[in-house]
């Protein structure tokens, strides 16, 4: 289990993680779903002790990770398909890796086969691609057999058969009674992935839940609603739980009520309206939804006002 | 589902031996002796080392050869005792601490470089542990090597001494002085190597502040007029080799004690800062 209590890092002037709190469960696969720079790797390396946290705390099955007696026997980590000395060869630097905590040499050559290594753990890692240095970072971070993995992009440069073993993996992992926690930015891997979604966004916590609950969009449900009085209607919309966005003049998203209670409200007071779109928000959706406000890098600059009009507002 | 998951929580708790010191020391000296390159700056080492001694011994039979003929050169050489062969095992040291202190440096700076540091501390996060292990790797291989290589060095340029009809023996306690008081040294500047890629994280970086210290600072501190850089000169690291392995005290140069401090203190320094930033910094 790793659990996070307002953990927060300050590069500087810019904040890569702002006070996220978090409880990442065994038995089942957690994913930290989250843009690039959102803090994803940040919180990884924090509960690995490689960074000091501003200010917060993680802890690791009830301790800081450093204060464990065998650390690589309780987390195992894949923090960076690149954390190895490339001119050394996969087995040797399993090895060394092993050699810290009296691993055996035979479970060195459990993981090289378990990870489909076997061809190349004597050759020197520079020549490793993408997807051979992530099976590597994997089997150093099932080294020691731990109850814990912690896997930061783990399908990141994988082939789509690699990516199918990934997930097989660590759902056997969870399976096991495991803590599984892995990070990536693609929705779609983690829907067939994770049982549980922790979202991230400029280091804040968007989102904790069953991964059912996010895909089905709790509170997600939209309708689109064009209308020639959209301020009107969104007064008369407002109230708790529903939030609706002007997309364009007389285009509005409407989320938490659904269209019948638009239309009603409507009719109700001569408010004019000539669209009412129920919108199936698809996974991606769903994702980009949860995360559009804390996208770190914009790919262009969005067109026309988008202004949330919380519930409340008068 | 979350009872389940409440159920199958903690299946076990981790068992079997953690990163104990032993542990650690040898999984730096494996990762030290899976390198290639480390390989290859240790041959390197041991040749230039053989390699100047062998050209010394020339040299020295050639210089001997002459100052029989010259009577002023042969009251020279007599004034120091006829032991003009003794110092040719160590003739190529200077290149020897070049090439030990870059190793120093690479081997530490390129856990950062590669990235490999972050496997080192997410496997032993008490940083201090891997830390000393390789500061231990380092200093004994970089002495163990600096100790052979003299002894080879010396076995090598044995028949061409005597070919000059010089005298070298290697048993002798001067020899054996030459050869473990370099050999300390070479290790020390090895861990002052090791320090500074601690520090700088960067091997070129590292390589190049070594380079200053040993090189650079000594020829600078000579050109700059003044007494004042005449004396800090003496206590520049690369000028405590001098005194500590001189028959006789030489003028204008460190006592024994204080050369030891003074090499000392470049090697304490360096490495509790290095480790105190090592400590601090985020990896």
């Amino acid at each position: 289990m790793i659990e996070a209590k307002g953990l927060t890092k300050v590069y500087g002037e810019k904040t890569a993680v702002a006070g996220v709190s978090f409880t990442v469960q065994a038995g089942r696969v957690t994913g930290f779903l989250g843009p690039n720079g959102a803090g994803k790797s940040t919180t990884m390396r924090m509960i690995m002790g490689l960074d000091a946290p501003t200010s917060g705390s993680v802890t690791v099955n009830g301790e800081p990770f450093a204060q464990h007696k065998a650390p690589l026997r309780e987390i195992g980590a894949l923090l960076d398909a690149k954390a190895v000395h490339t001119s050394r060869t996969a087995y040797n630097h399993l090895l060394a890796m092993a050699a810290t905590h009296s691993i055996p040499k035979s479970r060195v050559r459990e993981v090289i086969e378990m990870t489909g290594l076997g061809d190349v753990a004597k050759k020197k890692v520079k020549g490793f691609s993408l997807g051979m240095g992530q099976r590597l970072g994997i089997a150093a971070a099932l080294l020691g057999d731990p109850q814990t993995i912690i896997l930061d992009e783990p399908v990141n440069g994988l082939d789509p058969e690699g990516v199918v073993w990934v997930r097989n993996l660590v759902k056997y992992l969870a399976s096991e009674g495991r803590t599984v926690f892995l990070s990536s930015h693609l929705m779609s891997e983690m829907a067939l992935t994770a049982d549980h979604l922790i979202v991230i966004g400029r280091g804040r916590i968007i989102a904790d839940a069953p991964i059912a609950e996010i895909i089905t969009g709790k509170g997600n449900a939209r309708t689109r609603v064009r209308t020639d009085q959209p301020e009107r209607l969104m007064q008369l919309l407002a109230g708790t739980g529903v939030s609706v966005e002007v997309h364009e003049r007389e285009l509005l998203e409407v989320s938490g009520l659904d269209p019948r209670e638009i239309a009603r409200t409507a009719l109700d007071n001569q408010v004019m309206v000539y669209e009412l779109t129920p919108l199936q928000a698809s996974l991606e959706e769903a994702y980009m939804e949860l995360t559009k406000d804390e996208v770190e890098y914009h790919s262009h600059i969005t067109t026309g006002a988008s202004v949330p009009a919380q519930a409340g507002g008068k | 589902m979350s009872t389940t998951t409440l159920d199958r929580k903690s299946i076990r708790n981790s068992v079997g031996p953690g990163p104990a010191f032993h542990r650690v020391l040898n999984s730096e000296f494996i990762k030290f002796r899976t390198l290639m390159s480390t390989l290859i700056l240790l041959a390197s080492t041991a040749v230039v080392m053989v390699g100047f001694a062998a050209l010394g011994a020339w040299g020295t039979g050639q210089f001997a050869e002459q100052a029989a003929q010259d009577p002023q050169a042969a009251a020279a050489i007599a004034a120091q005792g006829g032991d003009l062969a003794v110092t040719i095992p160590t003739s190529g040291i200077a290149f020897a601490q070049l090439i030990l202190g870059s190793l120093g440096v690479l081997l530490m700076s390129s856990e950062f470089t590669t990235g490999m540091a972050r496997s080192t501390f997410a496997a032993v996060p008490k940083r201090m542990s891997p830390f000393l292990a390789k500061l231990i790797v380092v200093m004994v291989s970089a002495f163990v090597l600096t100790a052979v290589s003299t002894y080879i060095a010396g076995l090598v340029s044995l028949p061409i001494v005597d070919s000059y009809n010089l005298k070298l023996d290697l048993g002798s306690s001067q020899s054996v002085k030459l050869l473990l008081v370099n050999s300390i040294y070479i290790a020390a500047v090895a861990a002052i190597g090791m320090a500074l890629g601690t520090i700088v994280r960067n091997s070129a970086g590292g390589i190049m502040s070594l380079v200053g210290i040993f090189f650079v600072l000594p020829i600078a501190f000579q050109l700059i007029p003044g007494d004042f850089f005449k004396e800090a000169s003496k206590y520049l690291p690369g000028n405590t080799i001098n005194p500590l392995t001189a028959v006789e005290h030489v003028p204008d140069t460190l006592e024994v004690w204080q050369a030891t401090l003074v090499l000392g203190a470049w090697v304490v320094v360096p490495v509790a800062l290095a480790m105190i930033l090592l400590k601090k910094r985020d990896v």
